[in-house]
């Protein structure tokens, strides 16, 4: 099957989305679609999904000029697409779950159960998958829910599946998973369009390109004839460095001391110390506990056992609220449900943590957290119109930026950044990036947790590495590399 | 700042259609004020003098804001507790909790509690109007527990409150008939030149008082947060228990309010009939003006809007000479319209 999409306009208001837009994709190949937030991406699969019309251009398959006007249409033309919240029902098992919405009856009007058991089992012997249709979805961790939503879609016939960053929240070994499904898939000549900010995925498994910049096709071609670089100039449009950012160190006294700190098993005998204007990442596989570690430090979760000194002052940290006033700020991961309030504008999503302090008898500040707000504005380079926006018209680096703003304005000595650039695209990275430095110059102390290596050998001057909850090791600038953090991170020692 | 520069001429139907999808209170809005029209029509014209028809028409009003004057309280304070992500099905069952804890307090028969105490007079009635308000405050930082210590869901929480309250007051309150001093109906019958408005004027004020905090206080702000993405804000600092907490004890304490108002109204209460469906009314007040029972957005605004377009429709079919039994029908219906018409552009 080949998809042709030709000269596809776009615009929503006055925003230009798409100008002017034209993509070939054939059966039996993987092709990646590339780009910042904002650049259209995710407005071109809607159009060939059938969630949006576009206002020019035409869609072809085999040759054929189609019009869809609903997703079912797109779906009927054989294009599916996974998005990146999985549309699973949890509590069903995997065989309904391949069956939602067309299940199939016995002659007395019930479910043909085992019918949809042996359909299932034949679908995932096809695919070479080793897994049971009567488990539940629940039971399964996101790359089976992944897997399963990809083979719904075989199921229903699609020979074009688009997926919406797949791999963002899948540990290594279920990115692995997921490739390996994706190979298979090409070889039964199905297509498929990859979206992902991951440029390193990208060249692993994707034959062919295109990158996407302010709603203009910029480049277009085979995968094995560019780089990480070239990928990413395309998309941002400059030169993107990925060698460590240097900057002179200017180490204080130590703010935050942690011994013997454990959680039952999620993390197990942390000991660490951080000085003053130091930026230290952690990082490690998913669910090496890093987060939790934090989030207990933080007070949001408990500990069972170990000690924190704040500025050699031992701290509880039963609560938030005592953790802020302690000098803590922490950015959580998974920004939408953990740092966003969406019934919220800007201005008050930006000083949610300080309302209570620079309050007046109960009545909040708003003309201070203005004034707050908008120096960090600046220093952030927030791009945004009005205060009383609503927090979700802004871009998800902006977003994260007036998340990162929050915890700015409560004037933190030690600040723990999550997965600071998760869905964040490129030049918002480096925005950040920049920002991390400079607040180490100001003497906080900045922690950074990240799986992504070559972001902690960018902005940290040393990082420690955990696994299975226990620090595995510890590298300390040049020691910084890919290879070694690899190691570690997945339970080896340094040679 | 903003768009405000932007000097743009609309004509009508376009400035409406903006106000239409981008306020969320405008639909609403409209919708009473096309009630309110739709009344003063029914009502008529037909008098000697102007004089004469703005006294029928506001005689009118203020019997209808009266008459619902207890429900509106308790409407905004269930407006809180929708927008923390809650319910509470328990106000009618505290109602009666507290109104008989009220004409206990102040019995001036044998059994009066102040009575025995030698306590009569002005003080007692004070006394009341501070004690009551604080078992309000107590039953509902009961339940507030029950919810944010106990982790029960509210729903079952207050359904719980709801049977236990109830009987209990039923029980104690059996065979005995407490006489309220006449100087304790002045409070809800204090008439201001010849008109009985008071228990309009606490609900303005209680109204008042609550679109300020929710608007510009920390804990009004708080309760947003909280209902619109609980996990982040407790991140972010908030203590959410607390504010959950307070937001129920402060609807026990509203509760209690219009408990004192509907005893110094008629000087008694029917125990085993009286708040029966008020917290059905109440959410319904709420979902009328805007609030989401999913939490986080909500307007004390609206639910005012809410009370009024209720009272309005229940006035009109009054005056239609609908039958009584059918009134429920469409009050249902117009919970239902309400929320219809609040799905953001669908309409245009």
């Amino acid at each position: 099957m080949k998809i042709e999409m030709t000269n596809i306009r776009k615009s929503f208001g006055s925003n230009d989305v798409l100008k002017d837009v034209s993509l070939t994709i054939n059966g039996g190949e993987i092709y990646a679609l590339l780009g910042e937030n904002g650049a259209g991406k995710s407005t071109l699969m809607n159009i060939l999904g059938g969630i949006y019309k576009p206002d020019q251009g035409s869609i072809s398959v085999d040759g054929k000029e189609v019009k869809f006007t609903s997703p079912i249409e797109s779906q009927e033309a054989g294009i599916a697409f996974i998005h990146q919240e999985l549309n699973l029902i949890n509590d069903l098992p995997i065989y309904e779950n391949m069956f939602l919405g067309r299940e199939p009856k016995t002659k007395s009007g019930s479910l043909d159960l085992e019918k949809m058991i042996r359909d299932t089992e034949e679908i995932f012997e096809r695919m070479n998958i080793d897994l049971d249709p009567k488990k539940e979805v629940n039971e399964l961790d996101s790359s089976y829910k992944q897997i399963v939503e990809i083979c719904r879609a075989m199921m229903a016939n699609a020979s074009i599946i688009i997926m919406d960053e797949p791999t963002t929240s899948l540990t290594d070994t279920e990115i692995e998973r997921v490739f390996d499904m994706m190979q298979t898939l090409k070889e039964h000549n199905v297509g498929l369009i990859f979206i992902s900010h991951k440029l390193s995925e990208v060249m692993q498994v994707c034959n062919r390109y295109a990158v996407l910049r302010d709603g203009n096709l910029v480049s277009e071609g085979d995968v094995k004839n560019v780089t990480i670089a070239d990928l990413a100039r395309y998309m941002v449009g400059y030169d993107v460095r990925t060698e460590p950012l240097a900057r002179k160190r200017d180490l204080g006294e130590e703010v935050l001391r942690v011994e013997g700190l454990t959680y039952n098993h999620v993390f197990k005998d942390i000991n660490f110390s951080i000085r003053e204007g130091e930026v230290v990442g952690f990082t490690g596989l998913l669910g090496d506990g890093r987060s939790e570690l934090f989030q207990s430090i933080f007070g949001a979760n408990d500990i069972s056992s170990g000690t924190i000194y704040v500025h050699g002052k031992k701290v509880t940290s039963n609560s938030t609220t005592q953790a802020i006033k302690n000098g803590i700020a922490y950015l959580p991961r998974n920004r939408k449900e953990n740092a966003i309030i969406p019934d919220m504008d800007i201005l008050e999503n930006s000083s949610i943590t300080t309302w209570a302090k620079f309050s007046n008898k109960g009545i909040i500040n708003y003309a201070h957290h203005k004034k707050v707000f908008q120096e960090q504005r600046d220093l952030l380079r927030i791009k945004m119109v009005d205060l009383t926006d609503n927090i979700s018209k802004l871009s998800g680096g902006n977003q994260q930026k007036v998340v990162l703003a929050k915890w700015l304005a409560t004037d933190p000595k030690i600040l723990v950044l999550d997965n600071p650039t998760q869905g964040v695209d490129v030049g918002a990275k480096e925005d950040i990036y920049d920002i991390i430095l400079k607040l180490a110059d100001e003497n906080i102390a900045v922690i950074v947790l990240s799986s992504e290596a070559h972001e902690i050998i960018r902005v940290c001057d040393r990082s420690l590495v955990m696994y299975q909850g226990r620090i595995q090791g510890e590298l300390v600038e040049k020691e910084m590399t890919d290879h070694h953090i690899m190691s570690l991170a997945t339970g080896g020692e340094l040679t | 700042m903003g768009n405000e520069g932007v000097v743009e001429k609309r004509n009508f139907f376009q400035w409406f259609k903006h106000k239409w999808s981008n306020d969320p209170l405008f639909s609403i809005f409209t919708a009473l004020i096309l009630m309110i029209i739709l009344q003063t029509l029914v009502l008529g014209f037909d008098y000697d003098s102007f004089g004469s028809w703005f006294q029928s028409w506001s005689n009118n009003w203020i019997n209808i804001l009266r008459n619902n004057a207890g429900i509106a309280i308790v409407a905004l304070g269930m407006t809180f507790v929708i927008m923390t992500g809650g319910i509470d099905l328990s106000v009618g069952a505290t109602l009666v909790a507290t109104g008989a804890f009220a004409m206990m307090l102040l019995d001036v028969g044998e059994r009066g509690f102040l009575g025995l105490m030698g306590i009569t007079g002005t003080l007692a009635i004070i006394l009341t109007l501070i004690l009551v308000p604080l078992f309000g405050y107590l039953l509902g930082s009961l339940i507030g527990l029950t919810v944010t210590k106990g982790m029960v869901p509210p729903f079952i929480a207050t359904l719980g409150a709801m049977m236990v309250f109830r009987s209990v007051t039923q029980q104690s309150m059996q065979g005995y008939n407490p006489r309220v001093p006449t100087e304790f109906l002045e409070i809800a019958s204090l008439r201001i030149g010849n008109l009985m408005v008071m228990p309009i004027i606490y609900w303005l004020i209680i109204a008042a008082i609550m679109y300020y905090v929710s608007k510009r206080t920390t804990f009004g702000r708080q309760i947003i947060a909280v209902g619109s993405n609980e996990r982040a804000a407790s991140l972010s600092g908030i203590n959410v228990n607390k504010v959950k907490l307070r937001v129920y004890a402060l609807m026990g304490l509203l509760v209690s309010i219009a408990a004192i108002i509907q005893v110094s109204r008629i000087g008694s209460m029917d125990i085993a009939g009286s708040g029966r469906g008020l917290e059905m009314d109440a959410i319904a007040a709420a979902v009328v003006g805007g609030t989401s029972m999913m939490g986080g957005r909500g307007y004390i605004l609206g639910t005012v809007y809410g009370v009024l377009i209720i009272s309005v429709l229940n006035n009109l079919l009054n005056l239609f000479g609908v039958p009584p039994l059918l009134s429920d029908a469409f009050k249902g219906m117009i919970v239902i319209v309400a929320v219809l018409l609040q799905r953001k552009g669908k309409m245009f």
